[in-house]
């Protein structure tokens, strides 16, 4: 019998450096300060396209994904770009993808948080179709058992996906094959509209690890390390053969599903609750203040540092050329040389 | 060419599938599969398989039979029932640097996997620059009695979708070299193997292991100067039955085998055109939409004045393939329906 576990943070028990802590409260403060940012650029219409904010899941986010090293895969979802930023993506590169620029990760030929960067942090380019890319997941997981190293792939979805044939088809085979593979579910509470209780009827998602054979636990996404322990104990368990894990990380979505989604199906008491009490960047940063690690002129040269970095991205964004038109049809083959050559820069910063 | 009467079971296990040619040395459509599939195994371990049954069991066509004793079950995979997994995990090992060769049981199956088809694999390359080195192999086509589930031509559905090379090889030779190709290719590619032709068609078929058909070259299989039928797949078979009485009657006919139907080899097909003036495109996907309906666009598009009657098109209508064989025979074009058309056109 597999058992689900709930687990409490322990300040006690500090599990990484004070500069590996002290960096995490950056990345931190660096998503929740560029989803701010960036929903206000949106609002002002001075962005193309859509936003879908992921703040208050951050503790998720930065949590499972500090535990990754380097060569590991990710494969998000379009609310997870917090968990890209920990990876390693550069914040200007970012930025120049979601205003459609040459010097974004993917050339303007995607935007927004439809991001990613394989060929260098190892990050799957988030596709909407939820969850598609948890079967791809288990491919990349299936390469590493067969090339006999020691990486491991982490995917991640929402509570939405669980609802989703592949979600079921993808961790079946994992748990089969003993595949080293992650599997994270950001409970933020809602799929869009709905709420869990439309959507499954278990008490926990966690607890549905038990029809697969493979542990499951769930932790509270407003505690950063309480998130970050349960993954560090899933990739190992993937890294030495054990197979799967399922995490179950438990948030609210502060903001709507997408820039224009005001999100009023969401009681307001138990948006305040979350935004008091489960506030994963805030209580991140009183640990840190209470146990010593930073003190407040930290803190305020962090939060400096974040808004210098993302003018700074800005700047970069404004100044990157668009795509140029005639290079439409390039690469859809790989001889066509498109991806393997520098793309033209002719492309002029006027937007159409 | 030649036909021959459906034969009983692979050879032995663990075999070499060239030992199941003939005592000519000649290979069925099903065998030259296999020797394709065996050869890349053999040349570059990166190749592996996954689909289900068919390891032990050897494919619900018996195209793997032997497979897993050669290359053990991590290259010879068997899955769960899950064409998504199966995709998406072809999709994760060839970003991992494997070139995975996924077979589906049947091309009607493909539907269950159409999303990892179509919204990753065709799009990624062109969104990222990740090359996606996948083969999806798949049984297509009717003219067996085995009704709609089990007898569609999926090719259209992922023609449209851009970004996925596909091939429908009429014959032994071609199926052989196309999937060497395509297993080399490091582009996503879509094999559909005419399942009417495996164990019907045979001949002589290269043993050199670098025998390569190059992937979106059409070939004239038969030459001929009064009318065009432009073809693919198991239909080939049956514009040469036409076209061998229709010569009896004095009307010569040239047929251009496709052979890879996304990308279409415009070049092949309109350089026959302008021999012939005539020309009818004949496919065995649906005619609302499907494969021919572009190619008698781009005829109607770039051969206009060349052409002396109509672009006419020979394909079953859009319904589900029926069972029964009185209405499976009216649903498909047969070769009375060929010769039909022909005579038609020519009285232009």
């Amino acid at each position: 019998m597999v058992a689900t576990k709930t687990q409490k943070a322990d300040s006690r028990k500090r599990p990484l450096t004070d500069d590996r802590l002290r960096e995490m409260l950056h990345t931190l403060k660096l998503c929740r300060y560029f989803d701010e940012r960036m929903e206000a650029l949106y609002r002002q219409g001075r962005l193309p396209g859509a936003i879908y904010s992921g703040r208050g899941q951050e503790g998720t986010h930065v949590g499972v994904t500090s535990a990754l090293r380097a060569d590991d895969s990710l494969f998000p979802t379009h609310r997870d770009l917090s968990a890209q930023l920990t990876k390693g993506l550069d914040l200007p590169r970012v930025m120049a993808q979601f205003w459609g620029r040459i010097d974004g990760y993917l050339r303007g030929r995607d935007g927004n948080s439809h991001i990613g960067d394989w060929q260098g942090n190892r990050t799957f380019a988030v596709i909407s179709h939820l969850p598609i890319a948890y079967p791809v997941a288990v491919g990349a997981a299936l390469a590493y058992k067969l090339a006999g190293d020691s990486r491991v792939a982490m995917a991640i979805c929402g509570d939405g996906s669980t609802s989703n044939g592949r979600w079921h088809e993808a961790i079946n085979t994992s748990a089969i094959h003993r595949l080293p593979v992650v599997w994270v579910v950001n409970n933020n509470q809602f799929a869009y509209s709905t709420p869990n209780t439309l959507e499954f009827t278990t008490p926990t998602i966690a607890e549905r690890a038990v029809a697969y054979g493979i542990p499951g636990v769930r932790v509270d996404g407003g505690e950063v390390l309480e998130v970050y322990e349960a993954a560090r104990e899933a990739v190992e368990r993937a890294r030495s053969g054990g197979g799967p894990t399922l995490i179950e990380s438990v948030s609210l979505r502060w903001r709507g599903h997408a820039g224009h989604d005001p999100a009023t199906y969401v009681p307001a008491e138990m948006l305040e609750d979350y935004m008091a009490n489960h506030d994963p960047v805030k209580n991140f940063e009183e640990y840190l203040l209470a146990e010593g690690v930073v003190n407040k002129e930290d803190v305020a040269a962090i939060q400096q540092r974040v808004e210098a970095a993302f003018d700074e991205g800005y700047e970069y964004a404004q100044a990157s050329p668009f795509p140029e038109t005639g290079d439409v049809t390039k690469g859809q083959w790989v001889e066509d040389g498109y991806w393997e050559a520098d793309p033209g820069r002719g492309g002029g910063t006027e937007a159409p | 060419m030649a036909t021959a009467k459906v034969e009983a079971g692979a050879a032995g296990h663990g075999a070499e599938p060239r030992g199941k040619r003939t005592d000519a040395g000649e290979a069925t459509y099903l065998i030259a599969v296999a020797e394709a599939l065996w050869e890349e195994m053999e040349r570059d371990e990166k190749v592996f398989m996954l689909g289900e049954d068919i390891g032990v069991y050897g494919g619900a066509f018996k195209v793997t039979e032997g497979f897993i004793e050669r290359f053990g079950a991590t290259r010879v995979m068997d899955t769960p029932i899950a064409e998504e997994t199966i995709v998406g995990m072809a999709v994760g090992a060839a970003m991992e640097d494997l070139r995975p060769v996924a077979e589906f049981q049947y091309s009607d199956f493909m539907s269950s996997g159409f999303d990892e088809i179509t919204t990753v694999l065709a799009r990624y390359h062109y969104r990222t620059g990740v090359r996606l080195p996948v083969v999806l192999r798949a049984p297509s086509g009717g003219m067996v009695r085995a009704s709609n589930f089990h007898s569609i031509n999926p090719e259209p559905w992922f023609a449209y979708t851009g970004g996925i090379k596909i091939m429908c090889p009429a014959f032994p030779s071609d199926a052989k070299g196309l999937l060497k190709s395509a297993i080399r290719d490091d582009n996503p590619s879509i094999f559909l193997e005419h399942k009417w032709i495996y164990r019907r068609i045979k001949e002589v078929v290269s043993e050199d292991p670098d025998f390569l058909v190059p992937i979106g070259k059409a070939e004239v299989k038969r030459a001929g100067d009064d009318v065009t039928i432009v073809t693919y797949g198991a239909m080939v078979h049956k514009a040469l039955e036409a076209a061998d009485t229709l010569a009896a009657k004095g009307i010569s006919v040239e047929v251009v085998d496709l052979r890879t139907v996304y990308p279409i080899d415009e070049e092949t097909v309109l350089r026959s055109i302008e021999k012939t003036s005539r020309a009818l495109v004949l496919y065995e996907s649906y005619r609302f939409l499907g494969i021919g309906a572009e190619v008698a666009a781009v005829i109607a598009e770039r051969a206009f004045q060349h052409l002396d009657a109509p672009v006419m098109r020979l394909a079953p209508p859009n319904i589900p393939v029926p069972f029964s064989p009185t209405l499976e025979d009216a649903f498909l074009p047969g070769v009375a329906d060929i010769e039909r058309a022909v005579d038609e056109l020519s009285a232009w």
